[in-house]
């Protein structure tokens, strides 16, 4: 059962269409990535589903109902624009947020002092906003998405500015929640962190969905696989079957390390065969799926990975 | 209810904490204990008498008669009663007038000769009786209380010096020209107040410059409220939990309650002041009598519960406005341009209830009374002069209750689109678009 669907949806902004016809489905559990460059229509997406904006055409259906504030409580939600009340204390701060999720006011304490001590940041509780780094503000946002124990939780470009450090102790949180049977929908344009991450995803671009579904069978799917090899006599061989459109598309020769395209049909069980047969030393034989970004790159094409226009645009 | 509540309790924590609250609210009562105890003080060393020569070229009594009338007139201060004036009778001849004038002139307004100098010159010609022309000349002709004054006793000793030229007996001219001196007490529902005239003008006063401050103020931050939540997309996050009609109604209110504690706290002290205000005085040094004389105004309960009840209509319905201000506005710069309007009315409201004072009964305080805009400035001052009927005042609460819904039903139109409108900063023709949507 999904627990979000978008069916057609369509957003027009002023001169722009920032989402055309956009369909997908996310299953219950698990993290589910939307993935797509600069401006492609990731965070219209994203407020559409948490009703910041409606749609122009086209419906969406979460935890089987229409998007609706009534939702609030079961849903977590981390803008990708940042904000605190840059005055207030963290604690105060995270009980707000608590608050206005449904909440009780000791319920909210209790759950934001747990919180702060697993992200490293009791020691701030009391101080005010403005006095914390940027990265602190945004762990201190996370647990304000996190504090209600929402269901679904929707998480806008979640690692963006962090250092390593951070980055991991959020990724560990959104691997957690998965883990306890709950669902995480985040969007990024980095692809290693989907990568990383995901179950299934999502590719939107010029705000069209390009590429969709479990990420093991996108990868299988997009067919290109990446051999590296390693021969250590019998090159001409090696070579010569190598040459044969039906086992690579393409090779590249740096001496003793080749890297080639495997061909779409080909197994790799049966080309090391080959090769052993006709007499080549293998010393290296691996096989490695494509990247989503190079899934990405040969689905749009390599000028649509790059920004194609400012979010500011998309947001307007 | 319970989100709401949540916003409300966010406003007002935040603000009441703040070290801005903090010290306006303990800056009010020290401006009024100020203002009670200044005059107390000040009263007692008013100044020495005003030393006047009185130039004399007709030589027939008047000018002597001028000069013995100014030397018995007393000024009352708080503590004991000073004479107002040190005239000195200077006779001369009228072809030596303008050489002794100018003699005199040039002892006037000198500092350097310390007690010898002098604050005026009164010059009486034949023309004193005849036209009533006397010519004055001073350092304090710039002082219309004090002209006013000189005026009035000079005009009676005019008359008198007439009457006693047609042939009255002087002493009878005397009795005749007593002076009046008019004691003004409020009289309000039927009850004689302790109160002056003029205290009852200084309350009117007090309580539309209160009431200026608390709108502008306390409007000014929801605005900028507003602004924060907008410009730092916090208002992502609190609007996929809370409609925007709950949001501003907490955050109206919460403000609200921010500005009604403050007032409570000002209008607690103000009540204790002059309930103490004799304590208070002869802490000061003052006598109980000298404290009666001075223009404090008494406040009811009844005046009380109008003027708050004014106050947060008022607030809620200028709020609004401010609020929907707010929103179209991405940053406090756009806001600082953009709230001209509100802030005029407002202005416009102060302003209107100062030239009512003179006239809290006429045609344009009994239309302004209605007016939605101007009813919190006008009726809470109208009720303090006690020219207003209760219906007027009932209907007045209507007029202002209709005109708030309108004017939320505005203002959160636009409040609703202008929030989550980035980019270029929103028009009047965009927000009509908006209320039309």
């Amino acid at each position: 059962m999904s627990i979000l669907s978008l069916s057609h949806v369509t957003k027009r902004f002023e001169g722009h269409v920032a989402v055309r016809d956009l369909s997908f489905e996310v299953p219950q559990g698990g993290i589910f990535g939307l993935l797509g460059p600069n401006g492609a229509g990731k965070s219209t997406t994203i407020r559409m589903i948490m009703n910041v904006i409606t749609p122009d055409d086209g419906s969406i259906t979460v935890l089987g109902q229409r998007a609706s504030r009534e939702l609030a409580p079961r849903i977590g939600f981390l803008p990708e624009e940042r904000g605190l009340y840059k005055k207030m204390k963290v604690l105060q701060h995270l009980i707000f947020f608590g608050e206005v999720k449904g909440l009780s006011g000791s319920d909210a304490r209790s759950r934001a002092t747990a919180w702060l001590d697993r992200l490293g940041l009791d020691q701030w509780a009391d101080k005010p906003v403005e006095e914390l780094s940027k990265g602190m503000q945004q762990k201190v946002q996370f647990i304000g998405t996190l504090l209600h124990e929402p269901e679904l939780v929707v998480l806008d470009e979640p690692f963006s500015g962090l250092d390593p450090v951070n980055s991991r102790v959020m990724k560990e949180a959104v691997v957690d929640i998965a883990r306890q049977g709950r669902t995480v929908l985040f969007s990024t344009h980095i692809m290693e962190q989907a990568e990383q991450l995901c179950d299934r995803i999502v590719i939107i671009a010029r705000g069209e969905k390009v590429v969709d579904g479990a990420v093991r069978e996108v990868k299988r799917e997009a067919g290109t696989r990446h051999l590296r090899l390693g021969v250590t006599s019998g090159q001409d061989v090696a070579r010569r079957i190598l040459a044969d459109r039906r086992w690579a598309l393409s090779l590249q020769d740096h001496g003793t390390e080749w890297e080639a395209e495997l061909a779409p049909g080909a197994a790799p069980d049966a080309l090391l065969r080959a090769l052993v047969e006709g007499g080549a030393g293998i010393a290296e034989f691996g096989v490695e799926d494509p990247s989503l970004e190079s899934i990405f790159i040969s689905k749009v094409g390599a000028e649509a990975a790059t920004a194609m226009r400012s979010e500011e645009v998309a947001h307007a | 209810m319970h989100k709401i509540l949540a916003v409300i309790r966010r406003e007002f924590v935040t603000r009441v904490r703040s070290r801005a609250f903090v010290i306006s609210t303990v800056i009010g009562p020290i401006i009024m204990i100020l203002m009670f105890a200044m005059p107390i003080l000040l009263s007692g060393n008013g100044g020495a008498p005003k030393k006047i020569a009185v130039l004399d070229a007709v030589q027939d009594g008047f000018g002597k008669l001028v000069a013995q009338r100014l030397n018995s007139e007393m000024r009352d201060t708080v503590k004991r009663a000073d004479p107002r004036y040190d005239a000195m009778w200077v006779p001369t001849t009228p072809d030596r007038l303008s050489a002794v004038r100018d003699s005199l002139v040039a002892r006037t307004g000198v500092r350097s000769l310390g007690t010898a100098s002098l604050d005026g010159i009164l010059v009486i010609t034949d023309s004193a009786l005849g036209q009533g022309m006397i010519r004055y000349m001073g350092v304090n002709v710039g002082s219309p209380s004090d002209m006013g004054r000189l005026e009035r006793s000079l005009r009676s000793l005019v008359i008198g010096g007439r009457l006693q030229h047609s042939g009255l007996d002087p002493q009878v001219v005397l009795g005749v020209m007593r002076p009046v001196d008019l004691k003004t007490l409020k009289v309000s529902e039927g009850q004689l107040t302790a109160e002056s005239g003029e205290a009852s003008f200084l309350l009117a006063y007090a309580m539309s410059f209160i009431l200026y401050i608390a709108l502008l103020l306390y409007g000014i931050q929801v605005m900028n409220s507003v602004v924060e939540e907008k410009s730092s997309r916090i208002i992502e996050v609190l609007i996929s939990s809370l409609s925007p009609f709950q949001l501003l109604l907490g955050k109206v209110l919460g403000v609200g309650a921010t500005g009604l504690l403050q007032l409570g706290i000002w209008v607690g002290t103000a009540t204790l002041l002059t309930s103490f205000k004799t304590q208070i005085a002869a802490m000061v040094g003052a006598s109980p009598g000298a404290v009666a004389s001075l223009a404090i105004p008494t406040v009811s309960p009844a005046l009380l519960v109008v003027f708050l009840l004014f106050f947060i209509l008022g607030f809620l319905f200028y709020a609004s406005a401010y609020a929907a201000v707010g929103s179209m506005c991405n940053s406090p710069q756009d806001a600082q341009q953009a709230q001209m309007p509100v802030t005029l009315f407002i202005a416009a409201g102060l302003f209107i209830m100062f030239s009512l004072l003179s006239e809290p009964n006429g045609s344009t305080a009994h239309v302004l009374t209605y007016v939605p805009f101007f009813a919190p400035f006008v009726t809470p001052v109208r009720f303090s002069f006690s020219s207003i009927a209760w219906w007027e005042v009932l209907l007045s609460i209507a007029a202002m209750v209709g005109g708030l819904l309108i004017m939320t039903a505005l203002a959160g139109r636009i409040y609703r689109f202008g929030i989550l409108k980035y980019g270029k900063k929103a028009t009047w023709g965009d927000a009509m678009k908006w209320i039309r949507a």
